[in-house]
């Protein structure tokens, strides 16, 4: 049954709720076994206190970096892997306050740092059409289990650099990154706080659509919260493309990307031709440096906030010894409770701000990432959307993402950067298949312009069959 | 020799500067004042306190500073057992002001002390050292409670030349604070002070975090022996960061050059720029109270006070300026006030190490204290001991006075006294009678003893005369 | 070579990082290879150009002074505690 659906029935009684919650957690429990998506599944859940709301009944997903009071909350990392945190994030909250039923907390790479959800001491979690193969990153628990799910549900997820694109992609979801600001930041962990933002991923836009609408919205405790009012996105979920321009920056389908990928989203960009948009190749000039511009500044942010995980207050922590200085101690808990990839992101991050340094690195990078968010407000003036590939490649298989250098899975990040850098919203939707595995469309935006892109995606969708594909469960 | 200084002004408002929690948590339950920001908890974000910019602002004026029109804070990292996040949010790159100065007086003469710049950030949690001192204990004991709370830093070009000018500067600049509303000085820890000092072009030595301007004056005093007495034997002073033990009256070392931080200053994402307009500069100006110069001035010309006794009472404290104020008010010789409280009851109070706020003196007991000295029937000397004790108690001086049997006599009371002593010494008064004038001193000698001191020598001369030519 | 098994060395000292040898070599090769693929940030012309601080401008975002006490025990995730202290290792 699907979203809407399921929500009408609840409204009208038609659902026995405390069955309906037993029985998700007993299928998720078997979805877990299979595909390993949830690092916390959620067993204490009083239907009575669910509030009668927008998401009356409705399992909703957390990916782990997202607070959850009451709920432990791991950001995928071993230092947190028993921390409970005192208070709700703002989304959560709000899922609360609408009735939704936090089902579980599902995995990621550590503190977001992957493409492949690889990087993670938990369960990696094994991509529902193939199971030999990533479900993407960081997002990963939340791409597989939305995929793999016959139970209505949306999920709770997040992408700094492109995590939920990438993971929509791989497990022919929709994933929906909105602008940044436009929905707070209040007990997300961070990873790299000026390019964080807390996104959605459904079966369908509508259902993606509907979660967003919830969680968006200013927030004083967050202070890059935007002053914009909330908005009802699924208004915008209207079958309609004529007279929109669509941009397709050259640099996108380059040399990089796979061929079979290229052919589906040109294919696709016909089909929209056909309902009545335009398109025009165009240019974001400053696309091969983005990957280098994103991560200087995401590994320069996040070296400073894992700094306060050493052992104090909270997480993995040892009892003090009499005359431990503090260099000891804390060395002592970080080499125990990072992984490696945190470990060399840190390293990185405390490089590229280290004086001497920084200006070649941090400061410059800073400026150039100026320069590639004029790239997209320039484009904007001229198109209505921008379409591309998510994603590079197809989903690799768990072998051959071991025998790749972390700079070659930096650059794997091609397409999802730039648009996070700039803060543009961005939405994933199933765009086709290539040698039996999913292929996403990206649709990219101005800054607060999330009903063309939910226009268009919608469109497209209604027009094609791709998010209707069965899964054949192995 | 060079000297500078940092110093960090805890700005007086009600709440941290990037969360709610109270500033007021001296004396409360340790970790009691907190919440998951100052206690930099996973997915906390911080939120500006605008009284904290609106004082930085006024700060910045009273410096006479160049206020930057846009500000940013950055984070300086650093892992430390007292910094909630391991990072310091704080100014680095863009600072609320530059270019300011002050001008102080030192020995004699006019000198000025360049202000390199003045920043907002966020106090670190308090440490307490189980078990030993800093670099001997068993482990710490950490209180959040200061954890988040504003400070001002202010930074001074090397202009310093010695020990005193510090203090002169320190004490000027707190009194500048103090009538600015931003800061108040008799709370414990409010201004520390790291202090910078290289002699002879040498490297640079930084004593951290000390509080109390004598303390401060030691330290350097030491440490420009031991660098003194390094060079002498042919050494060279190491690049280090020191502590002042007070105990010892010794600097220690806390970290060498080797072991300096790098802090890695990035932008602080969580917060955006502040924009400065005239708009907000005007109206900060506008709302600034009296500040010490100008009241320095309007004393000297109100009151009739020398430019000394302007200076020593308005720089002493706005406690200090408000009591003499007061008491002007009530009492109507500012001249005598001013010499009553700046040559003893300020000696008082600093014997006592407390100021006037944390003194039980009132404006009333002080006033009708003056209104006794006026009326001459108390020597100076009485009159100190009165000072003293109603320093520490809340006691009338007339009741003190009659408590220790130090009655003030009337005039009745004192021809009573005066003709006893006649009776009892009657030689004396034919050797007055006869011509010899001293022994009148003698015979109010005798009666300045029975009343112990409490009357007026003049009135009791007049009272002798009166009786004897009876 | 950009960087060299020592530089590694101190920042990992500084991010209180204690690596294992294998692991010091093991991240040079690959810290160094990510860091030639940033140099190529040199060849953009940022003359004039201000950094973004946020993706979209955001500014003037602040407070009012008032206090909320906050309700919560925060010494309750952590068991190195003791008399309402937060307990921790020696500050040298």
């Amino acid at each position: 049954m699907g979203v809407k659906e399921y929500l009408t029935q609840v409204k009208e009684g038609q659902i026995d709720l405390e069955d309906f919650v037993a029985k998700t957690v007993e299928k998720s429990k078997k979805i877990q076994e299979k595909y390993s998506p949830f690092i916390t599944i959620n067993e204490s859940i009083n239907v009575k206190t669910l509030k009668k709301g927008k998401l009356f009944g409705l399992p909703i997903s957390v990916k782990d970096n997202i607070c959850t009071k009451g709920l432990k909350t791991t950001a995928g990392s071993k230092i947190l892997h028993k921390y409970v945190p005192p208070f709700d994030s703002f989304v959560t909250r709000r899922v609360k306050e609408e009735g939704g039923v936090i089902i579980g907390k599902t995995t990621m790479d550590e503190f977001g740092h992957g493409t492949f959800n690889t990087n993670t001491p938990f369960e990696i979690p094994k991509n529902p059409w193939d199971t030999e193969r990533s479900c993407g990153g960081s997002s990963g628990g939340s791409g597989c289990l939305t995929s793999a799910c016959d139970f209505p549900h949306i999920a709770l997820s997040e992408s700094t650099g492109g995590s939920i694109s990438c993971p929509a992609s791989f497990t022919n979801t929709v994933g929906i990154t909105p602008t940044y600001g436009g929905v707070s930041r209040w007990g997300l962990i961070s990873y790299a706080n000026s390019l964080d933002k807390i996104g959605t991923i459904g079966k369908t836009v509508e259902d993606a659509s509907l979660l967003l609408s919830i969680i968006s919205g200013h927030d004083k405790m967050d202070s890059t919260s935007l002053d914009v009012k909330e908005d009802d996105y699924t208004k915008y979920l209207v079958n309609d493309v004529k007279g929109m321009k669509i941009g397709i920056p050259k640099e996108y389908f380059g040399e990089g990307i796979d061929e079979g990928i290229k052919k589906i989203i040109w294919d696709n960009i016909k089909t929209l031709e056909n309902l009545g948009a335009t398109y025009e190749e165009c240019s974001l000039s400053h696309t091969d440096v983005a990957v280098q511009t994103y991560y200087i500044i995401a590994m320069s942010e996040t070296s400073t906030n894992l700094a306060k995980l050493c052992g104090l207050r909270y997480g993995l922590e040892k009892p003090i010894k009499d005359g431990e200085g503090f260099n000891e101690y804390f060395s002592k808990i970080r080499k125990e409770g990072f992984g490696q990839e945190a470990k060399r992101r840190i390293i990185m991050g405390t490089y590229a701000r280290m004086a001497g340094y920084r200006d070649q690195f941090y400061l410059k990078a800073m400026k150039v990432r100026t320069l590639i968010i004029e790239d997209f407000k320039k484009a904007f003036k001229k198109y209505d959307v921008i379409v591309s590939p998510s994603m590079p490649i197809l989903p690799p298989k768990f072998k051959e993402i071991e025998k790749l250098t972390p700079l070659q899975v930096y650059m794997l990040d091609i397409l999802t950067n730039p648009p996070n850098l700039a803060g543009v919203p961005m939405i994933s939707v199933p765009g086709g298949f290539s040698h039996g595995l999913p292929v996403g469309m990206h649709i990219i935006a101005d800054h607060l312009q999330e009903k063309k892109m939910i226009q268009v995606a919608h469109t497209f969708e209604q027009n094609t069959d791709y998010h209707k594909k069965k899964l054949v469960m192995k | 020799m060079k000297i500078g200084l940092e110093i960090h002004v805890q700005l007086n408002t009600e709440s941290k500067m990037f969360c709610s929690c109270s500033t007021d948590y001296r004396d409360t339950e340790p970790n009691s004042k907190t919440c998951p920001i100052c206690l930099g908890f996973p997915g906390s974000k911080p939120r500006v306190n605008k009284k904290a910019l609106d004082h930085g602002i006024s700060i910045a004026h009273a410096l006479n500073c160049k206020i930057l029109p846009e500000m940013f804070f950055s984070r300086k990292s650093y892992l430390y057992p007292d910094l909630a996040k391991n990072f310091q949010i704080t100014q680095f790159e863009v600072p609320l002001g530059v270019k300011g100065k002050l001008i102080i007086n030192s020995n004699g003469k006019e000198k000025t002390i360049n202000i390199t710049r003045i920043h907002l950030e966020e106090d670190p949690a308090k440490l307490i050292h189980i078990g030993g001192d800093i670099t001997t204990a068993k482990y710490v004991h950490i209180d959040y409670n200061r954890s988040g709370m504003p400070l001002c830093e202010i930074v001074t070009e090397p202009d310093f030349k010695g020990s005193k000018e510090v203090r002169v500067f320190l004490t000027k600049l707190s009194a500048i604070l103090e009538y600015l509303g931003v800061y108040d000085s008799s709370l414990e820890g409010s201004m520390r002070v790291d202090v910078n000092i290289s002699i002879e072009g040498g490297e640079r030595v930084e004593i951290k975090n000390m509080s109390g301007f004598v303390k401060i004056e030691k330290a350097l005093n030491f440490e420009v022996i031991r660098q003194k007495s390094i060079l002498r034997n042919g050494g060279e002073v190491q690049r280090e960061t020191k502590t002042f033990d007070e105990k010892q009256g010794i600097t220690k070392t806390l970290r060498t050059k080797e072991m300096e931080e790098d802090y890695g200053y990035i932008f602080e994402p969580d917060l955006t720029k502040i924009e400065i307009n005239d708009k907000w500069e005007n109206e900060i100006k506008r709302n600034l109270p009296e500040l010490p110069d100008h009241m320095v001035e309007r004393f000297q010309e109100k009151y009739g006070l020398s430019d000394y006794q302007s200076k020593v009472i308005v720089y002493t404290g706005k406690a200090f300026s408000m009591f003499f104020e007061e008491c002007c008010k009530l009492f109507n010789k500012p001249v005598m006030v001013a010499k009553w409280m700046i040559t003893h009851l300020l000696k008082c109070l600093n014997y006592q190490s407390i100021n006037i706020k944390q003194s039980k003196l009132s404006v009333k007991n002080f006033v009708k204290f003056l209104k006794i000295m006026d009326e001459g029937k108390i020597t100076e000397r009485l009159g100190k001991e009165i000072i003293k004790e109603i320093t520490l108690t809340e006691e009338d001086p007339e009741e003190y006075l009659s408590k220790k049997g130090l009655k003030m006599m009337n005039k009745q009371e004192l021809e009573k006294i005066v003709k006893k002593v006649l009776d009892e010494n009657k030689k004396a008064v034919e050797d007055y009678n006869s011509g010899q004038e001293k022994s009148i001193e003698y015979l109010i000698g005798q009666v300045l003893r029975k009343i112990k001191a409490v009357g007026n020598p003049k009135e009791i001369r007049e009272i002798i005369k009166a009786l004897v030519a009876q | 070579m950009i960087i060299s098994e020592d530089v590694i060395r101190k920042v990992a000292k500084i991010a209180r990082l204690e690596l294992k040898d294998e692991e010091v070599i093991e991240f040079t090769k690959q810290i160094d290879d990510v860091l030639e693929a940033f140099k190529s940030l040199e060849k953009v012309d940022t003359k004039d150009v201000k950094p973004s601080f946020q993706p979209i401008e955001i500014k003037n975002v602040w407070r009012e002074d008032k206090v909320k006490d906050y309700e919560w025990d925060p010494l309750s995730n952590s068991d190195n505690k003791e008399n309402n202290y937060f307990k921790g290792p020696r500050s040298v």
